[in-house]
């Protein structure tokens, strides 16, 4: 059986548990089935104080740290509905997962993780719990969000162009003189080349797939047009 | 302050009051819950309450009614079996929420689109009295190879009410929801009555201690006996399934209380009104250097 990442890399799970028993005294972890699981309740603190707390379960995956950790909130407070950016299981969306790729090259750092998405989503959640709106803003739900993040990584100015950019990194192959999907009618060698070629480095191919799998499935299931 | 002023002053933030929204809330829902019920069922059914109010050992942090369903010996209007029974209790509690269905429980999270899953904090146990006294009950249990649990509402309460340590359960409690401690409650709340049985004078802190210190050291040698039931009911599953979570949890607390005290263990925050809550949250918004933004997929 495959070891788990713990087991390839003890020194740096026993650092992690070491550091986040300190920093976090009331997350625990515990192994099930080969799979890290981190429990217990995460603080929303600023300037030393403790405004909330949620109750989470948060799995690392078998290819942590490359891979990106799952958020559940266990305490059933929050709504379990899109608006709220919660699956029916519990399961937060912090972000959609290729800005975080893009963000973070190296892997996930555990800290950067909590300190970051997992705190700003907490603190979000605390403010549309009292009547605000999302601090930090939020991505449209489905095939459109994931659009949005795709026209924000390539400044691409409409979802149209996006939509296209993600066709074009989903491909398994890819030529420089294939017409860039920017829609300038030129080469991507002389065109968009740097941007396409840095986020095929830094994000595996698989994500580029999923997305584009998840914005055809949402196009074939409801028809919709993409708007630009 | 001591340790005791710590957990006294944990104890008063994790009380609440007979009109708080929490309780305002869950009176309604019991309400209502009642109503569906004598609507199916008519008078029928015995609806009595339990849990942790009963039990005098509720907390902010985790409060809940149990609501008793029970049918008598001979009322089959629910069906005819046991299992019959616990099904068409939660069919009729489906048209208005959303249930859960636990081993002998069904929890109740709102089915309303906009709280969708919230906790209703209301757990309602069928069963059928085993004879005319109105004490003990067989319930369904729809997890195990036992499908039948003997059981009785007001010797459980009893227990742990007239147990002496209520505060220290309360605290415990409050430790497992903090920590994530994958404990039912119910075993979590014998085993401090157990472990307690001969230090009911003891201070609250040396009280805590002392449990969370035969979690760490000795877990398993503990055991625990349902009161209504010691020879038929066995929790030894669920103990055994809780004992590596008891045992870790207890050991990163007492560390936690040994380097950073009793307040940072116990969670003790300073409660801030509803205006403060929001300027200390938009202040946090501000010193947010890398803002995400959510993100749910639609399929």
């Amino acid at each position: 059986m495959k070891k788990g990442w713990f087991e390839e890399n003890p020194a740096l799970f026993a650092k992690i548990q070491t550091e986040t028993r300190s920093v976090y005294p009331h997350l625990h972890f515990c192994i099930r089935d080969k799979v890290v699981y981190v429990t217990g309740s995460f603080p929303v603190r600023q300037d030393g104080r403790e405004i909330d707390r949620y109750q989470v379960e948060i799995q690392l995956p078998p290819n942590f740290p490359s891979g990106i950790p799952r958020v559940r909130e266990t305490g059933m407070r929050i709504p379990r509905i899109a608006d709220r950016h919660m699956y029916a299981d519990g399961t937060a969306c912090l972000f959609v997962e290729e800005e975080w790729i893009m963000a973070n090259p190296e892997g996930t750092d555990w800290f950067v993780f909590l300190n970051g998405p997992v705190r700003n989503f907490f603190i979000g959640q605390c403010l549309v719990e009292a009547g605000a709106g999302w601090p930090f803003g939020q991505r449209s739900h489905g095939s459109k969000g994931i659009l949005e993040c795709y026209a924000e990584l390539t400044c691409a100015n409409d979802l149209r162009t996006a939509y296209n950019y993600l066709e074009m990194l989903g491909k398994k192959k890819l030529k420089g003189h294939w017409p860039c999907p920017c829609g300038s009618r030129m080469k991507i060698r002389d065109c968009h080349r740097q941007v396409i070629w840095s986020l095929r480095q830094r994000i595996p191919h698989q994500v580029f797939q999923n997305s584009w799998k998840h914005v055809q499935n949402e196009l074939h299931s409801k028809r919709q047009p993409v708007h630009r | 302050m001591t340790p005791d002023e710590i957990l006294a002053k944990v104890l008063e933030e994790q009380t609440l009051a007979t009109d708080s929204p929490e309780l305002v809330k869950l009176r309604s829902t019991r309400e209502d819950v009642e109503t569906l019920l004598c609507s199916e069922y008519g008078g029928s059914p015995t609806i009595r309450y339990g849990g942790s109010k009963a039990k005098n050992t509720m907390i902010r942090a985790s409060y809940d009614l149990d609501m008793t369903c029970y049918f008598g010996r001979d009322d089959n209007q629910a069906g005819a079996t046991l299992e019959e029974m616990y099904n068409d209790v939660a069919r009729v509690l489906e048209k208005k929420y959303s249930v859960d269905r636990k081993r002998s429980a069904l929890r109740l999270t709102s089915k309303v689109p906009e709280t969708y899953k919230i906790d209703l904090h209301v757990d309602v146990v069928p069963g059928r009295f085993i004879d005319g006294n109105g004490g003990d009950v067989f319930l369904h249990q729809s997890e195990g190879d036992k499908k039948l649990l003997k059981t009785n509402l007001d010797v459980h309460i009893q227990h742990i009410r007239g147990s002496g340590v209520t505060d220290a359960i309360r605290l415990l409690k409050l430790w497992k929801v903090l920590n994530g401690v994958d404990v039912k409650t119910f075993v979590l709340e014998l085993l401090v009555v157990d472990l307690l049985s001969k230090h009911k004078q003891a201070p609250l802190s040396a009280q805590v201690e002392l449990v969370l210190e035969a979690f760490r050291d000795r877990v398993d040698e503990l055991s625990v006996e349902d009161p209504a039931n010691p020879t038929g009911n066995d929790l030894s599953e669920r103990l055994d399934s809780a004992r590596p979570s008891l045992s870790a949890a207890a050991d990163q607390t007492l560390w936690v209380i040994e380097q950073h005290g009793w307040a940072t263990a116990f969670g003790l925050t300073n409660q801030q009104t509803k205006a403060e809550r929001i300027q200390i949250l938009n202040r946090a918004v501000t010193s947010v250097a890398t803002p995400t933004k959510p993100w749910r997929s639609n399929l």
